[in-house]
């Protein structure tokens, strides 16, 4: 133990000491109209969870259909209309993506983790703007709830529900694709969740910029503070563009412009260009705040500091710059100029680089370490080997010449779900785990967490890696029914699901297991010598309000995390 | 007439049992090129990216179990306290970048062999057993010129066999880059044998290319010409529709066949009015849509191009083996996005010709190519010889 540590030590028992520190409102008044930055993340992550049971289940209803050829399962919810059924696939592979990305992946991260642990780490009482952070979760919950409406509007022709893929592209999300109301309740939806992810994000900007401790200066700051902070700035640039994209779309459903439709000298390419200046920063958002965590998990179980510091806080604002200079390498069939493709080649590939420093960082961080493998360190390295994967199969897909043949197969489904379902997942388990005790005063069974995670490995490779031998052959993706060829794959891939919800049941039990059964008190720092950030220097649960007696780092030798 | 145009094609496609798919049930590769481009992107992709994958991923798991098993906390409790190695950093900061280099120069040679349409020329000549000397006419934009023996190509062809020339041993080329290019046969081809001059920047890796001169770019190539005709595409919900406009203003849609209408296997690959091209043709294709974006895909062509409304775009192939090819819709386009698949046959120049005389006539044009077995049309500047 240094003597940095033992003065958030010493705040920590005058937390203790303060009655008044713990002191809750009512219930309807804590959780219903709360500022308090720990609810909200707490509450962020019952949100992630209720999504990500939905997104989920419909990921398994479009598993199932694709197990045989032949359009057998959907059926079931349509009467036996067939195209109803068709219609139905569609909309589940939208809505799948829709809520996975803006209501399971983005609220946990950010909402989640993010509202629980960067006041913390950076020894802040609270987030700079509490109110904000209230109104921004609340903003939310109604996004999602129009979104959920929108399943149940009308959408193209005779069909319920948008069917347009997650991406929007019009004519198909236009009156000519959609002419009914579920494609407006989208885009409501995306404005209410749009909104509040940048007044979120300017909570944490604001917060990581005013309200660290006195002495930690931004080169001292813990690496999931430097991740929050650039995904932030990420959510606060990319997402205007999103809003402006989806506003001229719902001007062009509804009130005559025509700014992406040719017959009225608009341009369906142009929204693809605006959707991909948002969206490709999009997946930096989703992925940053997982790289934070795996730092701190990777320091923390093997009793090491972080390799290369300044290395992987510059790497991450690398990425986040770069990811707003290479949104073209999704549009390569459109019709780009071929000078304009080779730029986009050239500059996707450059995002290998500080990737590549981050995994390498990660592995001399263990390079020397007493590694124990407690579950959230399973997750961790788990993720840094599929997460290595994924990021070669996009290093394949930068380039032009390959993706004029992989552009829209499997190929794609498989590489961008094992740097999200098998990445940024991973590290939001690998967080779950990790902060669970201190999140919510109970431990665990840890068997019960690594056969979590060993089952989930197993089942989402099995899901995800046939997919790229369906797409060399050429399957293109979001197929309601595909030719015999492709059926044995399908099939292994369709397996790896059912695995995988045995995964995600062993999850559950071992939730339930941990709250009702169990019910070992968390220790303050479970983690050892390795848990060096501030909050394992309060008690598991945290008081409700901490830091009365701000924690010092401009004294004795401050050390970074 | 569409209807009728719809049954005789279903006719001919029953009769046709050849036809198969190129996908392999249970299959893990990319399918079976039919194009120089397409052995290409095979060499890419196989050659070269897929063993710097497989390294990377190997490598970095090797690291994982090597640091799992050296410094694990029974074989390790002592850790120590290092958190910086500049040597290292640099290391893993300049290899991937030597890597991606490794990558980027193949990609960006075979980006622009895709994308840029072949303008390639041939000049043919009669040879009356005493000319050596043959003037090619290098008319070409000023960055497409023909400047070196690489971008010429001399053959010799007699009735029944063409004899490609070696340059220097069989000829020799003076006024590279100049507005007419002289080309000098050392001995006289014969009275009756044609010999045929090939130009322009455009050219392929002979298909025995092995792996290495592809990566370097040593191969003997080949001039590919410039396209022989147009095939206009026309995507639609849910259904293609395809016009041949240098044939004549004839047009047919295309529509995916019913389950008992074809095999298992071809099962919602294939459709009742194949695109019927000629081998060894430069095609190109012209694509846009009627409604929403769709997207025009042949994977043994390496081929994908985007259908946007509003929009033309233009892309080529040229196909090596005559069969039919299949590629299906590749941009989600509404219900039934996965029942508009497309099916190319590539055909021999006679059976081609013959094809677009029976089009002609569904619509009541007169033959263009023959009637009543008299040659109409002959399309010297088209019709590429078999180089033996």
């Amino acid at each position: 133990m240094s003597d940095a540590q033992a003065t958030p030590r010493a705040g920590l028992a005058e937390d203790h000491a303060a009655d008044h520190a713990d002191h809750k409102p009512s219930f309807l008044v804590r959780w219903l109209f709360s500022t308090n930055h720990k609810d909200i993340g707490t509450l962020y992550l019952i949100f992630a969870i209720a999504a990500g049971i939905v997104g989920g289940a419909m990921s398994g209803l479009i598993r199932m259909e694709l197990a045989d050829p032949g359009v057998t399962v959907l059926t079931a919810f349509t009467g036996g209309n067939l195209d109803a059924a068709y219609n139905f696939y569609n909309v589940l592979i939208t809505y799948h993506g829709l809520i996975m990305i803006f209501f399971m992946v983005m609220p946990a991260m950010i909402g989640g983790f993010g509202n629980w642990f960067v006041p913390i780490m950076i020894g802040a009482p609270d987030m700079a703007f509490p109110r904000l952070n209230n109104i921004s979760f609340w903003l939310y919950v109604a996004s999602g709830f129009l979104l959920m409406l929108s399943l149940f509007a009308a959408g193209s022709t005779g069909q319920i529900g948008f069917a347009g893929g997650w991406v929007m592209y019009p004519p198909l999300s236009a009156n000519t694709g959609s002419p009914g109301p579920a494609m407006d309740l989208v885009i409501l939806s995306l404005h209410l969740a749009g909104a509040s992810s940048i007044l979120g994000a300017i909570n944490f900007i604001t917060t990581i910029f005013n309200m660290r401790a006195p002495g930690m200066t931004l080169h001292k700051m813990p690496l999931f503070a430097w991740s929050v902070l650039v995904t932030a700035f990420l959510l606060v640039l990319s997402l205007p563009v999103l809003a402006g994209a989806i506003t001229m779309l719902l001007t062009d459903r509804n009130f005559g412009t025509a700014f992406f439709d040719a017959a009225g000298g608009g341009d369906p390419i142009l929204y693809q260009h605006l959707f991909w200046f948002f969206g490709h920063p999009e997946v930096y958002i989703l992925i940053l705040p997982g790289f934070g965590i795996i730092s701190h998990i990777v320091s923390t179980f093997s009793k090491k500091p972080v390799f290369g510091y300044l290395g992987m806080a510059y790497a991450m604002v690398a990425i986040g710059f770069v990811g707003f200079i290479v949104w073209a390498h999704h549009m390569y069939t459109v019709g780009l100029s071929v000078n304009m493709k080779a730029y986009f080649v050239a500059a996707t590939m450059v995002i290998a680089v500080p990737t590549g420093i981050k995994i390498f960082s990660w592995i001399a961080t263990m390079w020397g370490g007493s590694i124990s493998f407690k579950t959230p360190m399973l997750w961790a390295i788990g993720f840094i080997f599929l997460f290595t994967v994924g990021g070669v199969t996009g290093v394949v897909l930068a380039n032009a010449g390959i993706d004029h043949y992989l552009h829209d197969t499997y190929y794609v489904v498989a590489h961008f779900h094992y740097v999200l379902s098998l990445g940024a997942v991973f590290t939001i388990f690998a967080g779950w785990y990790y902060w669970f005790g201190k999140m919510f005063g109970w431990e665990y069974r840890e068997w019960l967490g690594k056969l979590h995670f060993w089952v989930m490995f197993v089942g989402v490779n099995l899901i995800f890696f046939p997919q790229h031998f369906l797409g060399l052959q050429g399957m293109p993706r979001r197929y309601v029914d595909y030719p015999e060829a492709f059926a044995l794959w399908n099939e292994v891939s369709t397996w790896g699901y059912y695995i995988t919800i045995g995964g995600v049941v062993v999850f559950a039990y071992a939730m339930f297991d941990a709250f009702f059964v169990y019910r070992k008190k968390a220790a303050a720092n479970p983690w050892g010598e390795g848990a060096t950030t501030l909050e394992w220097t309060l008690s598991s649960p945290p008081p409700f309000h901490q830091f009365n007696e701000l924690p010092r780092f401009d004294k004795g030798d401050a050390k970074a995390f | 007439m569409k209807k009728l145009i719809a049954g005789i094609s279903a006719l001919l496609i029953l009769a046709a049992a050849s036809a198969h798919a190129e996908l392999t049930p249970g299959g893990i590769a990319l399918q079976p090129a039919n194009s120089a481009v397409a052995e290409d992107v095979h060499f890419f992709h196989n050659a070269v990216l897929m063993p710097i994958i497989t390294f990377i991923c190997v490598f970095v798991l090797a690291l994982l179990i090597w640091v799992m098993v050296r410094y694990n906390r029974g074989s390790n409790p002592n850790p120590r306290k290092f958190s910086h190695n500049t040597l290292v950093e640099i290391v893993w900061t300049g290899v991937p970048i030597l890597i991606l280099l490794v990558i980027a120069l193949p990609s960006f040679e075979l980006l622009y062999k895709q994308d840029v349409t072949p303008d390639g020329k041939q000049e043919v000549f009669q040879a009356d057993g005493r000319a050596t000397e043959f003037v090619f006419a290098n008319d070409f934009p000023e960055r497409r010129m023909v400047d070196s023996r690489r971008h010429l190509e001399v053959l010799v062809a007699s009735g029944a066999e063409t004899r490609r020339l070696q340059y220097n041993a069989d000829y020799t080329v003076e006024g590279f880059g100049e507005p007419e290019v002289r080309v000098s046969l050392n001995t006289a081809p014969s009275a009756g044998e044609r010999v045929i001059v090939r130009g322009g920047r455009s050219s392929e890796n002979a298909s025995e290319c092995g792996a290495f001169g592809r990566y370097f770019d040593l191969c003997e190539k080949e001039i590919v010409l410039a396209p022989t005709m147009t095939l206009k595409v026309n995507g639609y919900q849910w259904n293609w529709q395809y016009f041949y406009p240098d044939f004549g203003n004839f047009d047919f849609f295309s529509n995916m066949l019913a389950e008992d209408q074809t095999t298992e296997e071809l099962y919602r690959l294939e459709v009742d009015n194949r695109v019927v091209v000629p081998v060894g043709e430069t095609i190109r294709v012209i694509v846009t849509a009627n409604d929403v974006i769709h997207a025009w895909a042949m994977p043994a062509f390496a081929l994908k191009i985007d259908a946007v409304p509003g929009r033309i775009n233009e892309t080529w192939f040229k196909a090596d083996r005559e069969g039919v090819y299949y590629g299906q819709c590749s941009e989600i386009c509404g219900v039934k996005h996965a029942f508009m698949p497309i099916a190319v046959e590539v055909v021999s120049r006679p059976e081609f010709e013959a094809w677009i005389d029976e089009q002609r006539a569904l619509v009541g044009m007169d033959p263009m190519f023959t009637n009543d077995g008299v040659t109409l049309a002959q399309n010297d500047a088209a019709a590429p010889l078999a180089v033996e």
